[in-house]
């Protein structure tokens, strides 16, 4: 416990100490729903209208989800900047598991993504008076918490694989067009050619994003999402595995 | 608990990159260090000094034999391991974006201090290494210089009973380097077990009081400075100071056949292999109708026993 309480120290540290880590990790989704969403729903309206929830509404989740996987990625990244700096291998030779090492970092970032969630939803329902169900807040944060590792740990794999900076950046790039796009963050699926549906049903941050709008705005059906959550629950084991295997590799 | 700090057996470590053929970085050693003594890794790049580093402080590990740290096998109990050793790394490695202090305050939370413990020590040897105060810049505002000393400093702060040091020295100045290795030796007093490499073979020769020699990974030598001393029987070094440099002294130099000889300024200094009589002769030839201010005969030193082997070693 002590060296998850360490990591965890050395994050909040360099996060605490580092104020342009903690604007973009809290307000950078922020500003995109303040944009997007509000540029959106003024231009084109939202698909579920008749339903009462206009596109910010709908959009909320996709900013919570957006959140979740900056913040993973953004985690990820400091595995380069801490092999540039030498101490990631020090660090290895640290009185802790490699798989402390990989939790402890994520910790820290789960809490930024629960504290930005909390942010999110308390100006949403001041800026927007969206209809938060409160009721299931715990829930929701919970999909951020195993969001945000499930990400992370999946970001994990390539950051720890590839050596070099500029081949992770391209990566990064591609995954989020790719899993942003091809997923329920901007738009509802149904309307959606067949092939493109398919492909985001099966993308593992529609399962998130899914959860966090019907956790969010009670919009979904319950039974499809928490299979998908299960799914996500999948999906972070196997990127956890996959990370721990890639971090034992490291020499 | 093991009597030993060290126990390699066998250890081997074979890199095989793709495409290309397999390197025996470490190949077969076996060694063990008794504990509470400064243990130095010589050899040339490439001889699998921090290879061997890396597998002791478990950072990599051995593609065969077996490596024990107080007992503790560095595969299989690495956790244990890991516990009772601190070490720097051959490369510059600090948190640039912490400040001096939350380094050190950072390193004690990793190693289970306490933070008034933490704190105490942090400004024991910021002082000592000379970083009080930069103690709250961040380390990425600071030269190479002292981020080494950053990364160094730390290790004084834990009190692992096992120590390694690949290339400390590097990027340091003379005075800091003879504080380093004072609390070095000091350490030692107090029971830790200081392992280093260094390139700098008069910082082993004063330091260390057992070495190991290493080539392409495998033992050349072993034994502390007199025990490696009786390996070069018969190399003296010759250091003359003229009142100015005398006309052909550099082709009356290469005619004694040195093992390496150099000039700098009035001064020549040569090394060579030859019976101690004969070492008088060569002083008199060099000097005569010259005027000598000084002259210094001694015997061997560690970078002539670790050329010799070296060079040894080539010729097989």
């Amino acid at each position: 416990m002590s060296a998850l309480g360490a990591v965890f120290y050395r994050e909040s540290k360099i996060r605490a100490t580092n104020v342009t880590f903690i604007f973009w990790d809290l307000f950078y989704p922020l500003c995109y729903m303040l944009v997007f969403g509000v540029g959106v729903n003024s231009a084109l309206g939202s698909p579920f209208a008749a339903a009462g929830v206009d596109y910010n509404a709908f959009f909320l989740a996709g900013v919570l989800g957006m959140a979740s996987f900056g913040i993973a990625s953004n985690t990820s990244w400091s595995f380069f900047l801490d092999r540039d700096n030498g101490i990631f291998y020090e660090m290895l030779t640290y009185p802790l598991s490699r798989s402390e090492y990989l939790l402890g970092k994520v910790l820290f970032n789960v809490l930024i993504a629960i504290l930005q969630a909390a942010i999110t939803l308390l100006l949403s329902r001041l800026l927007f008076h969206l209809p938060v169900r409160w009721e299931l807040l715990p829930l929701l944060l919970l999909g951020m918490a195993v969001g945000t590792a499930g990400w992370f740990f999946f970001y994990a794999i390539f950051a720890l694989r590839t050596r070099r900076n500029d081949v992770f950046n391209a990566i990064t790039s591609i995954f989020y067009f790719v899993f942003l796009f091809a997923s329920s963050m901007f738009y509802p699926l149904e309307p959606l050619p067949a092939w493109f549906r398919g492909a985001a049903l099966a993308n593992p941050i529609t399962w998130q994003i899914d959860w966090l709008r019907y956790m969010s705005i009670g919009l979904g059906d319950f039974h499809r999402i928490a299979w998908e959550a299960l799914a996500f629950v999948g999906f972070a084991g196997a990127a956890f595995w996959g990370a721990v295997y890639c971090l034992q590799r490291q020499e | 608990m093991s009597e030993f700090a060290l126990e390699v057996e066998k250890l081997v470590k074979v890199y095989a990159p793709r495409g290309k053929p397999a390197i025996r970085a470490v190949d077969g050693l076996s060694f063990s260090v008794p504990r509470g003594i400064i243990f130095g890794l010589l050899g040339p790049n490439g001889a699998g000094k921090s290879t061997l580093l890396r597998m002791l402080t478990t950072l990599t590990q051995p593609s065969e034999g077996s490596a024990r740290v107080l007992g503790f096998d560095v595969v299989r109990k690495a956790l244990e391991v890991r516990r009772r050793i601190a070490s720097v790394i051959q490369e510059t490695a600090a948190e640039l974006f912490l400040s001096v202090r939350d380094n050190f305050l950072t390193y004690a939370k990793f190693h289970g201090l306490e933070r008034t413990t933490a704190l105490r020590r942090s400004a024991a040897v910021m002082e000592t290494f000379q970083l009080t105060e930069e103690a709250d810049r961040k380390v990425q505002d600071l030269s190479g210089g002292f981020r080494r000393r950053v990364q160094v400093a730390k290790v004084f702060l834990a009190e692992t009973p096992v120590l390694f040091l690949d290339e400390y020295s590097t990027g340091m100045d003379a005075i800091l380097k003879r504080q380093v290795m004072s609390l070095l030796r000091a350490e030692t007093q107090k029971g830790r077990t200081v392992i280093l490499t260094t390139q700098v073979l008069s910082e082993a020769e004063e330091l260390c009081d057992d070495i190991l020699i290493l080539n392409k990974g495998k033992q050349v030598a072993r034994g502390d400075l007199n025990t490696l001393k009786l390996l070069s029987q018969g190399v003296y070094e010759v250091a003359m100071t003229f009142d100015r440099l005398p006309e052909g002294i550099e082709a009356d130099l290469q005619a004694l056949v040195p093992l390496r000889y150099s000039v700098d300024q009035n001064t020549i200094e040569i090394a060579f292999k030859a019976e101690e009589a004969r070492v008088l002769e060569m002083v008199s030839e060099l000097a005569r109708n010259r005027r000598v201010v000084h002259v210094e005969v001694r015997g061997a030193s560690l970078e002539d026993i670790f050329v010799e082997l070296m060079q040894g070693r080539e010729a097989q």
